[in-house]
């Protein structure tokens, strides 16, 4: 009897110390009575993004007293932390949506072409960003409007002009001529971040007929011409043209390599330049349309880039789209995109590309380069991207073959698309 | 003669083995510094030092954007107070089950080897939810609770396999004297675990310091957050800012340098039982 | 060999003489001591059970990871499990990187403890720092190691090219990539064998040493007969410890390679994520989950039994 009554206080004791350190210490905000809405920016905390939003927030949260916006950094597990979020139901107020808007996230977006700002939305970013029914969910802070990246100086001691590469040939000669003179030819981060996804992206627009991405739309995969496509990377990795630490490499190690003129081209959004000139202010970095791989048109692949949506079912949505136009005004939309380094999502706000203005005058600002949707966000399903960086990456890795490859990707192809489409 | 030069070799062979460990430990940290002194743009060897003077601009910059000093603070609460629980509930529930080896207990304590081994990724969704209803999120008791919750089946498995070593007949001896169950812990099992009490702390100090799989997930805002999520605060998906996140990690491990200084002594002295 | 000794190491404690101990003893076959237990199973019921089996639950469905939509499969996930060349491939790897973890770390660890118990000049820095980077998270060791271990501006690489080599890709293939995920796991946590070692050594009683070299045995026999058996429980801890943490491996491998090229370098853990979250099949990931817990959970108990069965042969 005894030791039953002194295990239990034991087990009581401990107990209370749970319980005491329960109470001693509970976090959480939002009692002074203002409303907290909660703003994930998946940037990291020492970006220019980061500073210029909390400039931006302050200054509104000045105008509106009875606000606090809790800005949020991001760390590389960014999509992992919002899936988690997400699955919780736990979603934060207010979102950067990376790419995503509108196959991932729409589900949990608020629908926003209702909005003050929305007559400014840029229609180049309509494929990508709004639904059958007109509806988009994200404010695009910036458009991606990226090509074929290079460092000018490598070029020309290789004896190359950049002005002649047109065709994918003249790039493949360009490349040889690179290579020759003891330079990688293309820089490539196999190591989480999908760059060998990218490289599809980017290449796909001159590998289909338009017959064939037709079919692709309608549900029919075309197995022949996916293999031909990453047979052009297996040929890279054959001949060469590629960086022997793929596998490991960054894409600080893609931006640093690039910077110190290692390594001549990268197929990427232009975030890459803007990270490399961290590392060297003076390489002399621009882009170029893509030269395609049939012999058409050279390109630039554009779509979704920094974007920020509100969660439907958010407590406070309404602020949330205030504080959402508040970003859309000129002056602050035009600060944030001129931070990320990129043309603005919206028709009225100024660019300022920076370093970037003359190939962003010469081909985004003339209209005279079509601009390609990210081909996986408009041709394959929703999750298909996975298969598209682990079947690029397997090839470029030489683990598989072409065929293998384009075999897994129909073989996911049609898993995805008939649960998508039920 | 010879056995004095033999021996002499296998000293000198010991030391340059020892040497060679240490130099290897040593390495990356060196990199770690001579990367954290010198600004991003400076991309002469790793192996120098900054050729003027050093850079301090990366630890200001995470001291002042990572807030690497409060996160240090935070780790020293939740890693201290968290150590503390998992040694007392962790000795408490190891004590029937070494000495009681029924079939439930078996059970049990088979169940907590399994718990050993569940992978962060296995719980993290479900634990998520559950902490997200119970508003647990972003507060120190929530990431202290499923820290001691994670960190207890080691425990206990390192405190049972302790205690069973023990003679019983120390505890017959005291019962046989008069000494309640209570009594018998209080003054005669627990002193005895203090070897294996010095292991647990280690482990589970050092293992809750430098957690991210679960803690990453359940402490977001700068204000609750630890060292390793704060850390990652330099690693995002556009680019990552290396010499930051060096000078964070080396600010990060200086208490825990000084913490084992301080207890090097009593903890391998502890480990082997210095009550003689 | 007497039974007492071995059952009295761990550290030191009874003298030899004590009386042998007594399993079972009426004072303690009170249930009631049971609910010392307690405090421990309700935190294990909320915070791990229960999340792992809404886990197991996930298992049995298609659900993408965070949508609302999510459909019951049946046993599919795991039917796939044992058609998945992949998924057999990487569980080779995770078992390479625990068994060679666990046996790099016992070699080593236990050499080291031999090495600073004795009076080497300096054992107490050797020992900090030998120790150190236990103390740093893996994800912020991995990284630092990454530093080294880079292509273009590494520091190893810059030794090979100064002394006239080529710049190797170190990481790129799946020998070296496995390879050195491996030694740095390992060197990076043989501080805690050191020191597991280390107590188990310090707590043999002098005694048995002398006793040893009266009966006449030489350095090599009192190391085999007295000193190694001794050891046993040191080396069940550590040898427990270290298995877990190999098989378990994640966040090195993350940094070091991302578990290419291809998945040849991955870990079940590092597939387990990538399934979940980049590939959308949350159901199939927990399959791997709950597939890796039972595969661990066997393979310890196995170790654990052979461990014990040792020493009661032993005795």
């Amino acid at each position: 009897m005894k030791s039953r009554s002194l295990a239990a206080t034991l087990a009581a004791s401990t107990a209370l110390v749970l319980a005491g350190s329960l109470s001693a210490c509970s976090g959480g905000s939002g009692t002074d009575g203002k409303a907290v809405l909660e703003f994930q920016t998946a940037q990291s905390v020492d970006s220019p993004v980061y500073a210029q939003l909390e400039a931006i927030t302050a200054a509104f949260e000045e105008e509106n007293p009875d606000v606090d916006i809790d800005l949020k950094t991001g760390a590389d597990d960014y999509e992992p932390q919002m899936k988690v979020r997400l699955a919780a139901r736990n979603a934060p107020d207010i979102w950067a949506t990376h790419g995503w808007s509108l196959l991932r996230y729409s589900q949990f977006l608020a629908p926003l072409q209702d909005e003050p700002w929305a007559e400014n939305f840029d229609d180049v970013l309509e494929p990508v960003m709004k639904n059958d029914s007109g509806e988009f969910f994200a404010l695009p802070v910036t458009t991606s409007a990226s090509g074929l990246i290079y460092n000018r100086t490598v070029l020309e001691d290789a004896g190359v002009d950049p002005a002649g590469l047109t065709s994918w040939d003249a790039l493949a000669d360009a490349a040889e001529a690179v290579k020759a003179n003891g330079v990688v030819p293309f820089s490539l981060a196999g190591s989480k971040d999908g760059s060998a996804g990218n490289l599809v992206d980017w290449i796909a627009p001159g590998g289909f007929t338009d017959d064939e991405l037709a079919k692709m739309s309608d549900g029919e995969f075309q197995e022949d011409a996916y293999a031909d496509l990453l047979g052009v990377l297996a040929d890279m990795k054959t001949d060469g043209w590629t960086n022997v630490d793929y596998t490991s490499a960054t894409g600080d190690d893609m931006a640093r390599s690039l910077a110190e003129g290692t390594s001549a081209f990268a197929l990427s959004t232009n975030a890459l330049v803007t990270l490399a000139w961290t590392y060297n202010p003076d390489a002399d970095l621009s882009y170029m349309p893509v030269p395609p791989l049939d012999g058409g048109d050279p390109y630039l692949i554009g779509g979704e880039d920094t974007a920020f949506g509100v969660a439907k079912d958010g407590d406070n949505v309404e602020i949330a789209k205030e504080y959402l136009a508040f970003l859309a005004q000129p002056e602050n939309a035009s600060a944030l995109a001129a931070a990320v380094g990129n043309p603005p999502g919206l028709t009225n706000a100024e660019p300022d590309l920076g370093a970037l203005t003359d190939p962003f005058e010469q081909y985004v600002a003339s209209g005279t380069v079509p601009l390609e949707p990210f081909f996986d966000r408009v041709y394959l399903p929703n999750g298909m991207w996975d298969s598209v960086v682990t079947t690029a990456d397997g090839v470029l890795a030489a683990q598989s073959t072409p065929a293998e490859g384009a075999a897994k990707m129909a073989g996911d192809f049609d898993t995805l698309f008939s649960q998508s489409s039920n | 003669m010879n056995a004095v030069l033999s021996r002499r070799a296998v000293g000198l062979a010991v030391g340059a083995f020892v040497l060679l460990v240490v130099v290897i430990q040593l390495l990356p940290f060196y990199v770690a510094l001579t990367t954290s002194l010198k600004p991003k743009t400076d991309l002469s060897s790793q192996w120098s030092f900054p050729l003027s003077e050093p850079f301090w601009g990366n630890f200001v910059t995470a001291v002042t954007d990572g807030g690497i000093l409060r996160a240090m603070g935070n780790s020293v609460l939740v890693a201290s107070v968290s150590t503390v629980l998992v040694c007392v509930i962790g000795a408490f529930a190891a004590y029937p089950l070494a000495r009681r080896p029924t079939a439930y207990n078996r059970g049990i304590l088979a169940i907590n080897v399994g718990l050993m081994m569940v992978p962060a990724l296995s719980i993290l969704v479900p634990l998520y939810s559950m902490l997200a209803q119970m508003g647990a999120l972003n507060t120190y008791w929530g990431v202290i609770l499923v820290m001691v919750a994670t960190s207890l089946p080691i425990s206990i498995f390192l405190y049972a396999s302790f205690m069973r070593s023990l003679p019983i007949s120390v505890e017959e001896a005291a019962m046989i004297d008069g000494a309640n169950i209570f009594q018998t812990l209080w003054l005669v099992v627990i002193p005895m675990l203090k070897p294996v009490t010095a292991t647990v702390g280690i482990l589970t100090g050092v293992g809750v310091w430098n957690e991210y799989a679960l803690s990453g997930y359940i402490l977001t805002s700068p204000e609750t957050r630890t060292i390793a999520p704060a850390i990652a605060s330099f690693f995002s998906m556009q680019s990552s800012n290396l010499p930051a996140a060096a000078a964070a990690s080396l600010l990060a491990v200086i208490p825990v340098v000084i913490a084992y200084l301080f207890l090097q002594k009593y903890f391998v002295r502890g480990l082997v039982g210095a009550e003689k | 060999m007497t039974t007492d000794v071995l059952d009295t190491a761990p550290p030191r404690s009874v003298p030899p003489a004590a009386p042998p101990p007594r399993r079972r003893s009426g004072r303690f076959r009170g249930a009631s001591i049971n609910l010392l237990a307690l405090p421990a199973l309700l935190l294990f019921a909320v915070f791990t059970i229960y999340p792992l089996i809404s886990g197991v639950a996930i298992s049995f469905s298609d659900w993408d990871g965070y949508s609302a939509d999510s459909n019951p499969v049946g046993g599919a996930n795991y039917l796939r499990l044992f058609t998945d060349d992949t998924f057999r491939a990487v569980l080779i790897t995770t078992f390479i990187y625990g068994i060679g973890s666990t046996v790099v770390q016992q070699v080593l660890g236990l050499g080291l403890a031999l090495a600073l118990d004795g009076k080497l000049a300096g054992r107490g820095v050797a020992r900090a720092i030998i120790y150190l980077p236990v103390l740093v998270s893996p994800i912020v060791m991995g990284t630092f190691y990454y530093l080294l271990f880079q292509y273009n501006t590494g520091a190893f690489n810059d030794v090979v090219v100064a002394f006239g080599g080529e710049r190797q890709a170190w990481l790129s293939t799946q020998g070296g990539g496995v390879t050195i995920i491996l030694a740095v796991n390992s060197i990076q946590f043989v501080g805690t064998s050191m020191i597991i070692y280390l107590a188990g050594l310090q707590g043999i009683a002098p005694e048995y040493i002398e006793a040893a070299i009266l009966d006449g045995a030489n350095a090599g026999q009192r190391f085999r007969h007295v000193v190694l058996p001794l050891l046993q429980p040191a080396f069940a801890t550590s040898v427990v410890l270290n298995l877990i943490g190999g098989l378990k491996l994640f966040d090195v491998i993350q940094v070091l390679t991302g578990g290419g090229p291809g998945t040849s370098t991955s870990s079940v853990s590092t597939l387990i994520g990538r399934t979940y979250f980049d590939a959308q099949s949350a159901g199939y990931s927990a399959a791997m989950g709950v597939a890796l817990f039972f595969i661990i959970a066997v393979l310890t108990i196995l170790a654990n039994g052979a461990l014990n069965r040792r020493r009661l042969e032993q005795q």
